[in-house]
Order: structure tokens, then sequence, then C-alpha cells
């Protein structure tokens, strides 16, 4: 079922598309678990045998996998049922949302006045090329009507019903999951200042500001209508944050300003170039005994071929072009080019904060990492992977 | 004019080497959506009916429309239909 927005910018939909949503939400998670999992075995009991004999060793890349998969009949009904249901996602949210939106840029000013945060827009930002020449994940027109909030509302929408359940009530699984790591792991670590990059519609940076209420919270983005959008959200949900319109590898932040800079779902969308411009300026803006903190999907290195073929899937077919040239890089070696010192790199797995209780959870992050095919995948047995660095 | 846009830009993916193969399974996901969207309904209908002493399996049996609600049915008809065609709209879209 999809989540149920749980905000005063909530679209109504009507009984029909509701019930389309939950068809569509249903489905991913059966394409996600069932079919997952049988296109797995499938590739252990008949791909990987012939592969093997071919090659006369193991398949030792992601693109030996993928070549011979590619011409597995299990593997095309899963790619294009899983790339339909994509699409069916956003069809599903879209025209509700057109009818709502005349009256939604003033109910989003409404609703941001509310609980004392604040949108600063820069409508002299130039938007980069990462997010203007692509329709990111399949989201159509993810630039249109930039004076509203339209942007927000499809990806919040969309999200709802992408979810398919894993990304708990509030959609914040994601900022739960690892700001609630931080706080347990590192119990004298107190943030005055946290920010968000690439926050899009604010649901993770809410998180942080939940997990640690005397912290100032801001976040950023290039979009200005996701933001408009963001800052209503919160606006309604009662939780003082700070949206800027501002672009991660050039932030408009003093030296010394932070001490958190997180991102989640971000770096993937980035060039590697971009990544590390990201990470100088997140090392500029952190004070010294800050963090760097990233939510994103397991290196490829630390994943066996089969795997590292399952989590690009959405590189080759979901439209996202920077996808699996960031997963093949060294994570930490990223790190050090924004300027962080190699024994100062942190990187964790971390279960669902949302779906345990308490104590689970804290015996469970003082567990050290461990990465597998699950981790990062939505799954039953969901992990999240974090990773990033202590500025000294 | 709409202002937000249905479909996504760039070149939808072929999986399958037979022609029509693609735009086949999105219509069948497609009329699966439309399906369930009706048999949801119906299903809160009934138990609605239910609800109000009205034994709605048995008057839909016997039930003749009008002129006007025949109208209705045929407008839903062609909606539905170009919904579950959708891909083939867009390649003729392509194509012209």
């Amino acid at each position: 079922m999809p989540m149920e927005l749980l905000h005063d910018l909530k679209v109504p939909h009507d009984q029909d598309t509701r019930a389309r949503q939950d068809f569509v939400s249903t489905l991913r998670g059966y394409i996600l678990n069932d079919m997952a999992a049988g296109m797995k075995s499938r590739y252990r009991e008949a791909v990987e045998p012939v592969l093997t004999r071919d090659l006369g060793r193991a398949p030792a890349t992601q693109d030996e996998v993928h070549a011979a998969m590619k011409h597995d009949l299990f593997f095309k009904f899963y790619s294009a049922v899983r790339y339909n249901a994509q699409e069916m996602v956003w069809r599903s949210v879209i025209p509700g949302i057109e009818a709502a939106l005349p009256d939604m840029r003033a109910k989003a000013e409404v609703l941001g006045a509310r609980a004392g945060g604040s949108l600063t827009l820069n409508p002299d930002l130039e938007l980069p090329e990462n997010v203007t020449a692509v329709d990111v994940h399949l989201m159509p027109g993810v630039y249109a009507a930039p004076d509203t909030p339209a942007a927000g509302a499809v990806y919040d929408n969309g999200l709802a019903v992408f979810s398919a359940g894993f990304m708990g009530r509030e959609l914040n699984d994601i900022g739960m999951s690892m700001a609630n790591y931080i706080r347990k792991r590192f119990p004298d670590f107190t943030p005055a200042d946290i920010l968000d990059c690439g926050c899009t519609v604010g649901h993770n940076t809410l998180a942080w500001a939940r997990t640690y209420p005397e912290a100032t919270v801001h976040g950023i983005d290039v979009s200005s209508s996701v933001l408009r959008y963001a800052h209503a959200r919160a606006g309604s949900l009662g939780i003082p944050a700070h949206f800027h319109q501002m672009d991660a590898t050039s932030l408009a932040f003093p030296d010394a300003s932070f001490d958190v800079v997180f991102s989640s779902m971000f770096l993937h969308e980035l060039s590697v170039k971009d990544i590390k411009r990201f990470f100088a300026e997140a090392y500029r803006v952190l004070r010294p005994g800050g963090l760097l903190v990233n939510m994103e999907l397991p290196p490829n290195q630390a994943l066996e071929p089969y795997d590292q073929f399952y989590l690009d899937w959405d590189c080759y077919y979901n439209a996202e072009p920077f996808y699996r040239a960031f997963r093949d890089q060294d994570y930490a070696g990223l790190t050090q080019a924004g300027g962080f010192a190699p024994e100062d790199y942190l990187q964790f797995t971390v279960p669902q904060y949302t779906y345990m209780d308490d104590a689970d959870f804290t015996e469970a992050v003082q567990r050290p990492a461990s990465i597998d095919g699950e981790t990062g995948r939505l799954s039953a047995t969901l992990q999240w992977f974090g990773f990033g660095a202590w500025k000294r | 004019m709409s202002l937000l846009p249905l479909e996504a830009s760039g070149r939808r993916p072929a999986f399958f080497d037979a022609p029509g193969m693609d735009q086949i399974l999105s219509m069948v996901l497609e009329l699966a959506a439309e399906l369930w969207v009706v048999r949801e309904r119906v299903f809160i209908l009934e138990a609605v009916l239910k609800k109000q002493g009205v034994a709605a399996a048995d008057a839909v049996e016997t039930y003749v429309p009008t002129e006007d609600e025949k109208a209705v049915l045929a407008k839903m008809r062609a909606e539905a239909t170009a919904n579950i065609f959708r891909t083939l709209n867009r390649e003729h879209k392509a194509v012209t």
C-alpha cells in the first residue's frame, strides 16, 4: 500500500486513483521481493553455470553478468515490468496534482509560514546539466512549473507509491535511520547546525530535526519547486527548517558553519567530478569535529558481480546516468579528494529505525558494517548503507 | 493545456526481441491496474450497499442502464482503452 501523506499539502486523490496507486505499490513490492528473488535463483541455477563454462572461470564483472542476463527471458520480464511500474508510479499521481495545482502555491505559502522555518530562493542560480538533461528515475518534467510546488508534489506523492512501504510512515526512514545511527553510535556528539544537501522535499532533512531537536536544520536543493514544497511540508508538520536554493558543489555558506553535512540518495545523481567538488565544499563548511555523512547504495567493490549488476539496473534502465560511475568509486578516496584524512573515514550499515524497537536498534548500531547483496536494496531484509568522514 | 507532462523524456528501452512484445506487456499491466481499480470499487460499493440493507448483487443482475448512463459507460470505456494502449499511442506520435 502507498503511504498516506501526513501533512496538509496532501493531494485529495479520488477512490479510483487511490486504488490504482495501491496496485502499483503492490506491484513494486512484488517485483522487488518475489521477482528479484526469482531472478537471482534463475541466475544461480541456469545462467551462471553456462556463463562459467563459456568463460572457463567464474564471472568476474557485472558486465559479464549483465551481458548473459540480457538474453534470459526472466530478466526481460523483470526489467520490463519494473520499467513499466516506474512509469505507472508517476502516472498514478500526476493528474491529481495537476488538478490541485491552481491552489497549491498559495496554500504552500500559508503552510510554510507556520513553523518558523524559512525559504530562500535564488532565481539567478543556473540549474546544472545533470538535472536538466534527463528526467531522472523517469520522473516526467522534473523542472516543469518552477513557480509552483508541483515537482515537490510529484516527488512526494510518487515516493509514497514507489517506496512500497520500505521508507516508513513519513517517508523518512532513511533520515531517521542515519541520524539515529549517529546519535546512538556517537552519544557525545551533539550537532548544533545540520545541513542536508540535495534535500528535495525535506523528508529526510526533518528526520535530523526530530533526532536532534536542539539543532538548527537547513536543506538545500537546486530546484525552487521542491523547496517551495519542502518549506510548506515542514511548516505543516510543525518543524522549523531553513530551505535554500543552492548548488551543493558551490555552497553560499561561510567556512565552518555546520556540525553535520548530510546527503541521502544524492551522490548517485552527480558526476564524480561534482561529488568531489561537493565533498570539498562539505569540508569547508564543516567545523572542526564535524561530520560528513551520506546515505547511498553500497560501493561495487564490496559486492559480488551479480549484486553489482542487480543494483546498477537503475543506471541502465531507470534514467540514472551517473549511478554506476559513482558506485564504481572508492568511497573513502572520494572523501579524501574533498580534504578529509584517510583515518577519519567512516562507513556503516544500519537497519531500518522505523521498524525496530529502540533497544534492538541500539544494539544493531554497535555491530561493524556488513555489506552484502541485501545492503541498500529495497527488500524485506533491507539495511541502509552510510559513509562519510570526520573533519579534524 | 496541462503544466505537468505524464511521460519522461528519452526513448523507452525494448527488453524483448519480438516486435510489439514490450508494448503488449505495458498493455497487460495497465489492464491489470484498470481491473484492480474496478474490483476495489465494486467491493466497496457492495459493502456500502449491504450496510444499507440493499442486496446489490441481485439488483446488478437485473439492472437496465438508461441512455444517459450508457453514454457515460461508453466514455469510460474509451478512456480505459486509450490508457491500455498508451504505448502504441506514443509510437504513433513518434512516427507522425
